[in-house]
């Protein structure tokens, strides 16, 4: 922060919401989402993680820079910046290991299908495939290798019992509205249609409202 | 009984879950099960042999039942293997995210095995250990796989705290001597029972690792 922000900030020619603040917005809002949400969400495709990694990588520069100084000022404008950095990285870190604690949970059920691969980072899926992989290998070793072939498969879908574990779509999710909408919403004993104003906040099955989110209806909270 | 050493398994499995430490490995356990399932398919094929590939359910119930039975614990067998491994690869890929490692591992058993008596144990190598050899590999590849992972997020330190930061700095109480760390505020050295007011980044590591107390 020096004055040239201060000065661009007063004008009016940049007066929209700048990049970084839309970018923070972004990422508070998947990290919400991504933590309340049953299922594994889509990784963001609009590079909005390499516009946060260099921002991060810009501001350790900066704080490296300005150690040196013994100035009180530049010391309290020291430990601003440290602090919003420590936030910063905690939404990031946070983020991926919510998402790293669901493609753990159902690796193969995210590895199944190419639709669902789609929603991985092609890092996540690197260490997914890794990671499936690792497990495959540790049951062989340990006991799998000396069962009957047929036996050996992890995908098996006989007998009515997929092998395959997948998140539970009907979990409860809390959603706020963002714009006025008749909501539909599956129930245990009937379904209903609820006429919900923009800024409502419900609770419904996270199967009925996967679309509304989606399409920007809705978002979690 | 079928099935009997598979729920003994499961219940270990259920044990571990609460358990703040791995508990030894039932390589014993796993092997019984392991042949019983290579029994049972042994029966199924020399049920299956007269018939030359042409069995007919309808005309045989009986072989039909025991096939089915068969069959059946077999695959409750499977699961219940499966289900205790993951159990353990879950709960050792948890001490992997800590920052444990398998020497640590094994050492922290070497120490426990001391505290209960069993003093004899603790001076073999290895043998003490409560991870299954497959079981050290895996945590080894997995500690690998993670570190690759983490290596695209350098800046972020993943394995930090999940906990959102409040405050920049801290009071920590040194529990056990660290030796000297730096900082960007130059070198401190940890002794234990002092008392510090340091940058969280600096020692989060430290602390979990149990040389540093965090005061509230």
């Amino acid at each position: 922060m020096d004055i040239d922000d201060i000065l661009r900030e007063v004008d009016p020619a940049s007066h929209g919401i700048p990049l970084e603040t839309r970018d923070l917005q972004a990422l508070t809002r998947l990290w919400v989402a991504e933590r309340s949400a049953p299922e594994l969400l889509n990784w963001p495709a609009d590079g909005l993680f390499e516009r946060v990694n260099s921002k991060i990588k810009s501001q350790i520069e900066k704080i490296e820079d300005m150690t040196g100084d013994m100035d009180p000022k530049t010391n309290f404008a020291l430990i601003v910046i440290q602090t919003e950095l420590e936030r910063y990285k905690f939404l990031v870190r946070s983020y991926l290991r919510t998402r790293i604690a669901k493609i753990d949970k159902h690796t193969l059920h995210y590895l199944s299908t190419e639709e669902l691969r789609q929603r991985l980072s092609p890092t996540e899926l690197a260490y997914a495939t890794r990671h499936q992989a690792l497990l495959h290998n540790h049951y062989l070793s340990s006991f799998l290798s000396s069962f009957p072939q047929r036996l050996q498969n992890l995908n098996d879908t006989a007998g009515n019992v997929s092998m395959i574990d997948s998140p539970d779509l009907d979990t409860a999710v809390f959603v706020r509205l963002l714009r006025e909408k008749d909501v539909f919403g599956r129930g245990t004993d009937s379904d209903t249609i609820l006429p919900a104003a923009n800024g409502d906040v419900l609770i419904m099955r996270w199967s009925s409202a996967k679309a509304l989110v989606e399409d920007g209806d809705a978002e979690l909270v | 009984m079928y099935g009997d050493l598979g729920i003994k398994l499961v219940q270990h499995a259920k044990r571990t879950q609460n358990l703040a430490h791995l508990p030894p490995y039932q390589a014993e356990l796993v092997r019984a099960v392991t042949r019983e399932v290579r029994d049972l398919n042994k029966d199924v094929d020399d049920l299956l042999e007269p018939f030359q590939g042409s069995f007919d359910p309808a005309e045989d119930q009986a072989v039909a039942y025991t096939l089915l039975v068969n069959h059946i614990s077999m695959r409750r067998n499977k699961r219940c293997l499966l289900a205790y491994h993951r159990t353990r690869t879950d709960k050792l890929e948890e001490l992997v995210w800590n920052g444990a490692d398998v020497i640590d591992l094994s050492g922290q058993q070497v120490r426990d095995g001391g505290a209960s008596g069993s003093k004899g144990v603790a001076s073999g190598d290895g043998s003490t250990s409560s991870l299954s050899p497959q079981e050290e590999d895996y945590v080894r590849q997995y500690g690998d796989l993670l570190a690759a992972y983490k290596g695209q997020w350098t800046d972020i330190d993943l394995t930090g705290s999940l906990e959102p930061p409040r405050d920049l700095f801290i009071d920590v109480r040194v529990l056990k001597d660290a030796g000297e760390i730096q900082t960007e505020y130059g070198a401190i050295t940890l002794t234990k029972n002092s008392q510090f007011y340091v940058r969280q980044g600096d020692v989060e590591r430290l602390i979990a690792q149990g040389y540093l107390q965090k005061l509230s």
